[in-house]
């Protein structure tokens, strides 16, 4: 496998998860402070269709979304008259198969860190005069951030790393939707065990170094 | 004029309370679980639950959002913004003539630039206080804004306390369960009792009244004495009632000599017999006027050779002692009992 093909393989890996990333996180952060702070009787089961694809099997949720991404279905329909071409087959439904795998990470950490806000925090400033949107902004946000960003490197973790779901919808086809965990399968597949590990390995350092970085930005936050 | 009339229910507690006052400083009085703190929330607009009216200068604001009441709050843990400097809480409602005078009076200058998380209990209360003042409040509801800080240091605040009505013309509601605060910070008193109002008016004439032992139980100042000091000896202050009785008081650095001070009943212990070395500065001496029996607790009044008090002890002391009126019996008060009361400072 060649340097440049290496380089192709991450990088579509890294804008399949980047674009995941940036499905997720508006809609990730808001159902995180529903979780944390609606209350309403079917609060429970909000919780448990947010998780779901965790506890699913991977192929059983790339299965739901073939289904929802085929062009029989009214949203593959929407999508190819928006795209003027079906989604399925292509890095954007890696992309979408990677947000749902990574949604309930970003989900449960930014819940988690929207619980952890003491409540006083917002009352006070709402004696302020700040109306609620602005409390949000400047107190509930900026406290819960970190939270948030914690899930968020779970979130994007999970993302790169996507494989099932991903090549049900994305195939794999070099080049195109072939992210990092596709071309290690297809080499271990073709039995070109050299390039499997060469992938393997660089994605264990790139992961290792992500990691790191993040974890050294969130703690110079705190501190 | 400010006044309020509240209602609510909870589960085993019922707010009925109202009161009115006219004057810069008042203090809402009263015993852990009282009902102060839900009136200071309420007020602020964060009680929702709680039904009623609250009028200020004439202006009925009890149907306005937290947001647009213009109530400052200053909780009692202070509640600063944690991600926040000092002057990133004071400046929260953004800076203004108003926040740069809350900074000169609660002489924040050297602190703005720390974190909240860098700062002094007294001086993390002083930064709420400053940045409540900032929002510009008609009124500033200030919850047991002492109860955090050492007795050392609350001399060092009392004064700031003591400026805002004065100085920034921004009237206060002070929570308490101290009466020497209530005497000392404000000119009139709202005295809670279970939720509803027990007594209301000048914090000395309704603390001084010998009527309202229930009150003053709820303060805890059963025995109140006026007192001059007539020595001092290092940690101690010598005082006489004016009928010539004898108590030793701990002293209290920055704090002058008192002219008025309170024991709690409960924390007087008697004893049958006249008792031998103790560590308690004051063993007075004296005789059951009166057993009260409340229950679970019982009043013994007790006279001695000057004055009159009231101690709190169980039945079952009572009964071990052989109390009876007519008995002699001996007080043994120690010296951290005796608290300083209703001195401006």
């Amino acid at each position: 496998m060649s340097p440049s093909e290496i380089a192709g393989i991450f990088a579509l890996t890294l804008k399949v998860a980047l674009l995941a990333m940036a499905l997720i996180a508006v809609p990730g952060v808001a159902a995180g402070y529903l979780l944390a702070r609606a209350r309403f009787p079917s609060l429970a089961l909000v919780r448990t269709a947010v998780t779901l694809p965790l506890v699913l099997p991977p192929v059983a949720v790339g299965l739901f979304l073939l289904k929802v991404l085929s062009v029989r279905s009214p949203i593959g329909r929407a999508t190819e008259a928006l795209f003027g071409a079906p989604l399925l087959l292509t890095w954007w439904a890696a992309a979408i198969a990677s947000a749902v795998m990574a949604f309930p990470l970003l989900v449960l950490g930014a819940e988690q860190a929207f619980a952890a806000v003491p409540r006083r925090l917002e009352d006070v400033a709402a004696t302020l005069g700040l109306p609620p949107w602005r409390v949000f902004l400047r107190v509930t946000l900026p406290l819960a951030s970190r939270g948030i960003a914690y899930g968020a490197v779970f979130a994007f973790a999970r993302a790169l790393g996507e494989f099932c779901a991903t090549s049900i919808v994305a195939g794999r086809i070099p080049g195109r939707t072939e992210t990092v965990a596709l071309a290690i399968y297809g080499c271990i597949e073709c039995f070109r065990e050299r390039d499997a590990l060469l992938l393997a390995g660089l994605a264990t350092l790139v992961a290792f170094l992500l990691t790191a970085a993040a974890e050294t930005w969130l703690r110079r936050r705190t501190a | 004029m400010i006044s309020f009339d509240l209602r609510a229910r909870y589960p085993g507690f019922r707010l009925e309370a109202s009161a009115a006052w006219d004057v810069p400083a008042a203090a809402l009085l009263g015993a852990s679980g009282s009902g102060k703190t839900t009136i200071l929330e309420a007020l602020a607009g964060l009680r929702p639950e709680v039904g009623g009216r609250f009028g200020i200068g004439g202006e009925e604001i009890e149907g306005l959002p937290a947001a647009r009441r213009r109530v400052g709050w200053v909780p009692q843990d202070a509640s600063l913004f944690p991600h926040l400097t000092a002057r990133g809480n004071v400046e929260f409602a953004g800076r203004s003539h108003a926040s740069d005078a809350a900074i000169d009076a609660l002489e924040l200058a050297p602190l703005l630039d720390r974190r909240a998380p860098q700062l002094s209990g007294g001086e993390r209360q002083r930064v709420a206080i400053a940045r409540a003042l900032a929002a510009r409040p008609r009124l500033l509801l200030l919850d047991e804004p002492l109860a955090s800080v050492d007795r050392p240091l609350r001399a060092r605040i009392v004064p700031f306390l003591a400026r805002i009505p004065r100085d920034l013309g921004v009237p206060t509601l002070l929570v308490t369960h101290d009466p020497h605060e209530a005497v000392a910070l404000a000119q009139h008193a709202v005295v809670l009792d279970r939720g509803r109002v027990a007594a209301q008016g000048d914090p000395r004439g309704i603390l001084a009244s010998p009527a309202a032992l229930g009150v003053l139980e709820a303060l805890g100042a059963e025995n109140l004495f006026e007192v001059r000091a007539v020595a001092q000896s290092p940690g101690v202050v010598s005082l006489e009632t004016p009928r010539g009785g004898r108590l030793e008081m701990a002293a209290v650095a920055g704090f002058p000599a008192p002219s008025r001070v309170a024991v709690r009943a409960e924390d007087i212990l008697l004893a049958g017999a006249e008792p031998g070395p103790v560590s308690a500065q004051n063993v007075i001496p004296g005789e059951v006027a009166s057993l009260e029996n409340l229950g679970d607790h019982v009043y013994v009044r007790l006279s001695t050779a000057a004055d009159s008090w009231v101690a709190k002890v169980t039945a079952r002391a009572v009964t071990k002692l052989g109390l009876a009126p007519g008995r002699r019996a001996w007080m043994l008060v120690k010296a951290h009992a005796v608290h300083a009361f209703g001195d401006t400072p």
